[in-house]
């Protein structure tokens, strides 16, 4: 009830005013003006249409105000949250997603290279062959082909893995666009171009794409980050058996193979290995499909449908249903 | 290009798109007052109605008109770097105008997707001509040479840099990746273009004079919402792109954000090496002497630092799909969106829905 309470206080209360904060005051100081002007416009030459439009446009702005203060307590309330959930050392939501891009690239990566290394390894033992000729009188034997069979699984692996890494690189991007532009620059040019009927559609655009990359994008990857915290660590459990496989280490594979064999040691030692990669199916499990893909398929997701959701609040909705095919 | 803000484009504006404004309207004008005189002459309080109508929606028409040639000229006049100062961005070298600054975004992202299609295709050649490299170690091995090749063929062949199929197909996917968002981005030139070139303005004329037409309102309103959205919203939104081109497009650090210059990713290396000395070395000084030829930034040898960077690759390809089609899609989207929007205000509803499928 507390934190409930506390949680209300700070969406309702905007405390420490921060730059985008001022330079959305500034914008929506800027629009009041030329909304004046366009009523004193009204006034002075007696066009009754352009007064009845200066104040139909105001209420808009003070949609609009009402919208950035609840946005203000809004992100504070939010910061909070990660600071307490997210990464301990972040102050804000775009540093707790960083940091949570950050330390699952460095996973990914590191899963990357030891697939890459058990490539590397099944490959050359694969195109092995041995051969003797003395004299024009020899033989050749290639007694490695079964371990051909593990360079399919481990394309499909490279496929996922370059895919997890892609997305997460997506991420670092739109999170550092959210860091640099959304709030100090997208926002406030999206309120002054949302006082004018013309514009209105271009100005909410701005301001839902501002808000959905500086809110809706790092807040997805936070949750997909706390649900995972509580999968590998339950509360209340010192040694959780079900995540106990997720967070192993992987075991190396062993490959190694005698071309001139022809018995079934090298066939076994590739049938060895694959059971390996096997069991080493789950340590990947968590980091490649619940931390690098889920985490921000869910972040675009949630963007995407804020993004349709904010438009549609500020007045002109835009189908953003193509963006959403993106993910 | 006749350049939108250039004197090319003003004599094309007034010799052109002006003259046709002028008969569109002189020539509704006649009908409207030819209607409204039968309506009176023939009592027809129907006909008087609607030529009233009609003069109104003309005014309207008119007005909108004029709107959009105020707009652009003042998109003529704003510098970018004004309204990068207002938000206190840093300022953007060459100081374009709008227009210019939203055709200079779209080029600096097919310059961008360009360089990172090079740096995947560039890994991926590396990675299948490694593949298929072949060595054949002889039995009895001092160092490289096998003396169990001397007095026949003893020994293993092997292909030693063979295990590339992981890095192979990751790039494979960011290879396709990075085509589709180089081709996007080129798309959006030519959309760009075909506004620029002016054949949206001749929309005013058409729109003017079918806003007036009987059943025809709908269709005129909706040639003048495309000019509006494609001549101001579209190059607006582009342009807003453009100010956030140093983290979009990594302008500042020459279109790549990989540490190693695009120079290093020359992918003539195979022609580079079919001379002389270093085909000899590759075909006898090992795989790490190839592996060198493709990866390392001092070229064949045993040394040098690596250029070789997969998870860097495919960042850069995933940051060009951000720059190249995701954030144009959504400035075309709202465009379209603002087609609607603005018919609306013309008191037509026009559904697009369907159109921003293609997108």
């Amino acid at each position: 009830m507390k934190a409930a309470t506390a949680l209300l206080f700070l969406m309702m209360v905007p405390l420490a005013f921060a730059a985008w904060q001022t330079t959305a005051a500034v914008a929506i100081a800027t629009s009041i003006g030329l909304l004046g002007a366009i009523y004193i416009l009204g006034m002075g030459f007696g066009i009754s249409e352009l007064q009845m439009t200066a104040k139909e446009e105001f209420f808009q702005l003070i949609a609009a105000a009402l919208m950035i203060v609840f946005l203000v307590g809004g992100d504070s309330a939010l910061n909070a949250i990660s600071t307490n959930f997210g990464d301990s050392g972040s102050a804000t939501l775009q540093e707790a997603a960083r940091a949570s891009i950050d330390t699952t690239l460095t996973g990914v990566t590191g899963l990357m290279t030891s697939i890459e290394g058990t490539d590397k390894a099944a490959a050359i033992e694969g195109s092995k062959a041995s051969s003797c000729s003395i004299l024009g009188m020899g033989y050749s034997v290639s007694g490695c082909g079964s371990y051909t069979m593990l360079a399919t699984p481990l394309s499909m692996a490279g496929g996922i893995t370059g895919f997890a890494v892609g997305e997460l690189y997506t991420m670092k991007r739109l999170i550092q666009l959210s860091e640099g532009f959304a709030f100090p620059f997208l926002l406030p040019l999206g309120i002054v171009l949302r006082t004018f009927k013309f514009t209105r559609g271009a100005g909410g655009l701005l301001i839902a794409l501002a808000i959905s990359l500086h809110i809706l994008l790092p807040i997805g990857l936070i949750f997909n980050d706390m649900l995972g915290a509580t999968f590998l660590d339950p509360p209340g459990t010192d040694n959780d058996a079900l995540s106990a496989p997720y967070k192993a280490v992987p075991q190396s594979v062993s490959l190694s193979c005698n071309p001139g064999d022809t018995g079934p040691d090298n066939e076994n030692n590739a049938v060895g290995g694959y059971h390996t990669l096997r069991t080493n199916l789950r340590v990947y499990l968590f980091t490649m499909l619940i931390q690098a893909t889920l985490g921000p398929v869910l972040a675009l997701l949630m963007m995407s449908t804020g993004l349709r959701t904010l438009t549609s609040l500020a007045g002109a909705e835009v189908d953003v249903s193509a963006i959403s095919r993106f993910v | 290009m006749a350049y939108l803000c250039g004197p090319e484009f003003g004599a094309f504006f007034s010799d052109s798109v002006l003259p046709l404004l002028v008969y569109a309207a002189s020539a509704l004008i006649g009908l409207i007052g030819i209607a409204y005189m039968a309506g009176t002459a023939t009592s027809n309080a129907k006909l008087t109605l609607w030529s009233k109508t009609e003069a109104v929606q003309f005014v309207v028409s008119t007005v909108s008109v004029f709107l959009i040639i105020t707009t652009m000229n003042t998109f003529c006049a704003i510098k970018i770097n004004e309204i990068a100062s207002i938000f206190d961005m840093p300022a953007a070298a060459g100081d374009p105008d709008i227009y210019a600054a939203a055709n200079g975004y779209l080029l600096d992202a097919a310059i961008y997707s360009h360089n990172a299609l090079t740096v995947v295709r560039y890994h991926l050649e590396a990675y299948t001509t490694l593949s298929f490299f072949n060595a054949f170690m002889c039995d009895l091995a001092t160092g490289r040479i096998g003396w169990g090749c001397l007095f026949g063929y003893s020994g293993e062949s092997q292909q030693p840099l063979g295990g590339y199929s992981v890095q192979t197909a990751a790039m494979n996917i960011f290879f396709n990746g990075a085509i589709i968002a180089h081709f996007m981005s080129l798309n959006f030139i030519f959309i760009l273009l075909f506004v620029y070139k002016g054949f949206v303005f001749l929309f005013l004329p058409l729109g003017v004079f079918m806003r007036s037409m009987p059943y025809m309102r709908s269709f005129g309103s909706l040639l003048v919402a495309l000019a509006i959205s494609f001549l101001l919203i579209y190059p607006f939104l582009l342009a807003v792109m453009y100010l956030m081109r140093s983290v979009l497009v990594d302008a500042d650090t020459g279109y790549t954000p990989l540490p190693v210059p695009m120079s290093g990713y020359d992918e003539r290396r195979y022609d580079d090496m079919v001379n002389g000395g270093d085909m000899i070395a590759m075909s006898t000084l090992g795989e790490e002497y190839v592996w060198h030829c493709y990866f390392s930034v001092d070229g064949c040898g045993w040394s040098g630092d690596s250029k070789e960077n997969l998870p860097g690759a495919i960042g850069f390809a995933s940051n060009a799909f951000v720059a190249a089609v995701f954030f144009p899609s959504v400035a075309l989207l709202a465009t379209i969106a603002s087609v609607g929007y603005i018919a609306r205000l013309y008191g037509d509803e026009i559904d697009l829905s369907r159109i921003t499928q293609l997108v």
